[in-house]
């Protein structure tokens, strides 16, 4: 059993060392583009595969990706897209038009359950193609179940068929690709951008393709993802994957831009527990961890506020210079006792905030008080986001009172919500007809009825919103006379209640995915999977049909923000409390390459080593 | 205890038990099944906000058989015992499903390359475990009530009692981060092995020491050792020779059982360590409701503890051969 056990030991040896490591705290569920869904795996897919365009990290602008340039008709339906010459497979093969159209196919079909496929609804007959399909799918689960004939290779060619003749794409050579919107879309190409919009290489997917019987579905397995069969068209390829263990990236050979890919090697590592990722990094384990997690990282913060008060001159001079915050501090001496700088919060594109359930009646039939607008208005004016931040979350989070995080979109305008103040919370709740009418400190309406117990709804992953709720149930005591309860429920408890409408005020959160603020804002249209707030108005429906059919991109993006202004001055629907602070873990005079846009788009693929030796900073060398 | 006469061959033995097994794994099965089915959420849904269109939930839910426990049930039966592939109806035996959770690897995978980590881990503890165990159970048996014995006592105690994640981390603060002499997490040699393993170890050798020690005591009070010793045979080899064979005894019994705690109990000191073993993916598999993914590495860890019981019935046989 000992020679067992040495021989199981000496067999599994660790790898060669990285060029870079990181370490992650959960690993990909898939490298299939078209499935992906969370942002540490899409941030793996965009150094993996390349889509047609790019977005820099530094400034999240458009760049040139597989296609070289691309033309917009005069009607900016249709987009013309030329895809350069040198753009290569892993494998060798030209990446061609086709093989966009092969994997945008795949997002749309129902049977791949894309998690992202609503957003190629954009393109002219996709969502009809989708629909058919369903449709079709359906009846074959039908005619099957009743023991009729059926062939689902058949139904596959016609499907195929039906592709070509709906939906608006066309290659009319291996380097061009046409695409014809359903309606001009000011955002597409950010959303070209997006990695399930990558190509995949139909050749190495096809095979693992099969159709199930009884319900006709298209099936497909993902033994193509795995090493030594992945194709990938990115700057790296994935050499070595042991699940929930570690991934090894090495440049693609044949990526046309390789050359500007910094570490040629990329090792990410998985360590669940947030403890264990902290250790190992500062035990010099690694040069980036992408997700502090541990509780005490508001004590880390702390300390690197320490270490930047100190130096707060030479940073300043730095950034007037045009320095990065991290090429400033970088270049510092290290630091002292209770002094650190291997750790960053940045402003996320997330936002946190709370649900009101906004529907006519609660799950239990009774009538719910916050169906009425003035009553949300009241609850959200009530409470006080700056001491919440302060005092219980503690990480120095920005306070907001709408969706969209300032400065993440650019030509969006700031839009300011409702701030806190009591007096008029307890106004507008009046005027909903609530006030404390027999002083006997509980508020009640014209029936003589007391306000119902407001029913809070958070989930028990993280104690930041049981911290939250409690906060909250005390404000609206305190500044309106309400009693509430703070229900905490396990993740999965508490998004079956969130989803039955099961709640008067729940937790909720979003991260955008492209850089649009109707990412945000098509969260309340009616029939948007994820309105958890029960939230039906058609004058909000309008109003954004009616911002979103502004032709002029600057002046489109002024008229949703005054959709959100009012949304968050008068509908109040849900009550954002702060932007979400991503905090990383890596020492800027170790690691360059760290982009600081709000929208967090890390470039694996440009971070850099710098073992202490720090480029001379650009702008310096141009003022002289 | 029976006549020596009726004592059935260890094939007989074998045999019985590897006929018994397909029942009790089935048993084990539908229990499980019946609690993963019952826990609440949808294993096809993310737990951070996207939702899927409700069309493709339910057809992804008819694809995987999850909008009907009875067929789900049978189908996962047959597909993983092997039963659909000899009646030509499935291409592989033993196929343990995809999980649903992380769409590119099948169970199969996620055993092939969780399971012999943690089985490693699992067998190097119990390695630790018997060496302190017995270590510690025969100097303090040897000597009751003295000062030695009081301080392996103690140790057992506090071994038995403080928690491994407690255990762990102190270990790692201290011979990982302080001293440096270990790599803090991962896996991949035996430098990784070390800490994880001895972490895992302490409960089961504080519990070895003392059955040791109390089957020491009382061996070495024992008729046929007071015989030894006046024969003139010297202390130390009447205490290994002829006390510490019998006091093993019930050592054996309990390793059987105690390995498979060490192998399916091991995702604290998994989870502290880093180490890429099953138990993190069985806790996230519980948590995500990946149903296909717990019903495997249950199936799975079954039929290993019952072998491995086996195995431990099979080693009574021949270190004491009256038990029948």
């Amino acid at each position: 059993m000992v020679l067992a056990l040495l021989g199981a030991l000496s067999l599994d040896t660790p790898l060669p060392a990285a060029d870079l490591i990181l370490i992650e705290r959960s690993d990909c569920y898939t490298l299939d583009p078209q499935r992906m869904s969370y942002q540490h795996e899409l941030r793996r897919a965009r150094v993996i595969y390349e889509t047609l365009v790019n977005l820099r990290a530094a400034d999240c602008a458009i760049v040139p990706g597989v296609a070289e340039r691309w033309e917009l008709s005069e009607d900016r339906r249709t987009f013309v897209f030329h895809l350069r010459d040198d753009a290569r497979w892993s494998n060798g093969d030209p990446v061609t038009s086709a093989d966009f159209v092969y994997a945008w196919r795949r997002a749309i079909l129902p049977d791949s359950a894309a998690d992202y496929s609503a957003l190629f609804f954009a393109i002219e007959g996709a969502r009809a193609f989708h629909d058919e399909r369903t449709a079709a799918l359906q009846r074959f689960t039908e005619a099957a179940a009743r023991g009729e004939p059926v062939d689902a290779r058949a139904l596959w060619r016609e499907t195929e068929e039906s592709f070509r003749r709906t939906v608006a794409v066309e290659t009319p050579d291996p380097r061009t690709l046409v695409v014809r919107l359903k309606a001009p879309l000011a955002y597409f190409l950010d959303l070209c951008a997006f990695p399930c919009f990558a190509p995949v290489h139909p050749p190495t997917v096809e095979r693992y393709v099969s159709f199930d019987r009884a319900t006709g579905r298209l099936v497909q397995r993902h033994d193509w993802t795995k090493p030594g069969r992945i194709v990938t068209n990115g700057a790296y390829v994935p050499t070595v994957w042991r699940y929930k263990r570690d991934m090894r990236l090495e440049l693609n050979p044949h990526y046309w831009n390789r050359a500007e890919v910094r570490a040629k090697s990329v090792e990410c590592r998985t360590i669940e527990n947030p403890n264990t990722g902290v250790l190992s990094f500062q035990s010099g384990g690694a040069d980036w961890l992408t997700d502090l997690g541990p509780e005490y990282k508001t004590e880390m913060l702390a300390e690197r506020k320490a270490y930047l008060a100190r130096f707060r001159a030479d940073i300043d001079a730095g950034l007037e210079r045009g320095q990065t915050e991290d090429d400033a501090v970088g270049a510092l001496p290290p630091p002292g006792p209770g002094e650190r700088r291997d750790v960053r919060g940045f402003d996320a594109f997330g936002t946190d905030f709370f649900s009101f359930n906004c529907r006519p009646a609660l799950a239990d039939g009774r009538p719910n008080p916050f169906h009425d607008a003035r009553a949300r208005r009241a609850f959200a004016l009530a409470v006080d986001k700056q001491e919440l931040v302060d005092r219980v979350t503690r990480l120095g989070e920005r306070v907001t009172g709408t969706l969209v995080p300032p400065g993440s979109i650019p030509d969006y305008p700031v839009v300011e919500g409702l701030g806190f103040d009591p007096a008029r919370a307890r106004a507008e709740l009046k005027a909903a007809g609530w006030e404390d009418r027999d002083g006997d400190g509980i508020v009640e309406n014209a029936k003589g009825e007391r306000f119902p117990t407001v029913d809070i709804l958070y989930s028990t992953a993280s104690p930041r919103y049981q911290n939250l709720a409690l906060a909250m149930r005390d404000m609206w005591k305190r500044e309106l006379r309400v009693a509430a309860e703070c229900r905490g429920k396990d993740s999965k408890l508490y998004k079956e209640d969130l989803k039955k409408g099961s709640f008067m005020i729940a937790r909720g959160g979003w991260y955008g995915d492209y850089g649009d603020p109707t990412t945000w804002l098509d969260l309340q249209r009616a029939g948007n999977g994820n309105n958890d707030r029960g939230y039906l108005n058609p004058e909000f429906d309008r109003r954004m049909d009616e911002a979103e059919a502004e032709t002029d991109p600057v002046r489109r993006l002024a008229r949703l923000a005054e959709v959100e202004r009012w949304l968050f001055t008068e509908e109040m629907p849900l009550m954002p409390i702060c932007n979400y602070v991503t905090v990383y873990m890596y020492d800027p005079s170790r690691l360059g390459g760290i982009a600081e846009h709000p929208r967090l788009e890390q470039d694996i693929s440009i971070l850099e080593r710098r073992d202490g030796v720090l480029p001379a900073a650009p702008a310096q060398e141009s003022l002289r | 205890m029976s006549a020596p006469g009726s004592t059935t061959s260890v094939t007989g033995l074998v045999a019985r038990r590897l006929l018994q097994l397909p029942f009790i794994v089935l048993a084990v099965y539908t229990i499980t099944f019946v609690l993963a089915w019952s826990v609440p959420g949808n294993p096809l849904e993310n737990p951070d906000g996207r939702r899927p269109p409700a069309e493709i939930v339910e057809a992804m839910k008819k694809q995987y058989k999850l909008d009907d426990p009875v067929a789900f049930y049978f189908d996962y039966l047959g597909k993983a015992s092997g039963v659909s592939w000899a009646l030509g109806r499935h291409d592989r035996p033993f196929d343990l499903g995809p999980s649903l959770k992380q769409p590119d690897w099948s169970v199969n995978e996620i055993l092939a390359t969780g399971l012999p980590v943690s089985m490693t881990l699992g067998l190097s503890a119990m390695l630790i475990a018997v060496a302190i165990g017995i270590t510690a159970g025969t100097i303090g048996g040897l000597r009751p009530g003295s000062p030695v014995d009081a301080c392996t006592q103690v140790l057992a105690i506090a071994g038995i009692s403080l928690p491994s994640f407690v255990i762990g981390s102190g270990l790692l603060m201290l011979f990982a981060v302080k001293l440096g002499m270990f790599p803090v997490g991962g896996w991949g040699g035996i430098r990784y092995v070390l800490l994880p393993a001895f972490t895992l170890s302490l409960p089961f050798a504080a519990y070895i020491s003392r059955l040791i020690r109390f089957g020491m005591i009382e061996e070495m009070g024992a008729d046929h050792i007071r015989t030894a010793r006046a024969k003139g045979l010297p202390r130390w080899k009447v205490a290994f020779k002829h006390a510490l064979k019998n006091a093993f005894l019930p050592v054996l019994s309990y390793l059987g059982p105690a390995t498979a705690v060490a192998l399916t109990g091991s995702f604290v000191v998994e989870k502290v360590f880093a180490v890429p073993g099953i138990g993190q993916n069985f806790v996230d598999g519980v948590l995500g409701k990946d149903i296909t993914l717990v019903m495997g590495v249950v199936l799975v860890y079954s039929t290993l503890m019952v072998v491995f019981n086996l195995a431990v019935d099979v080693m009574y046989r021949f270190v004491d051969p009256r038990i029948a």
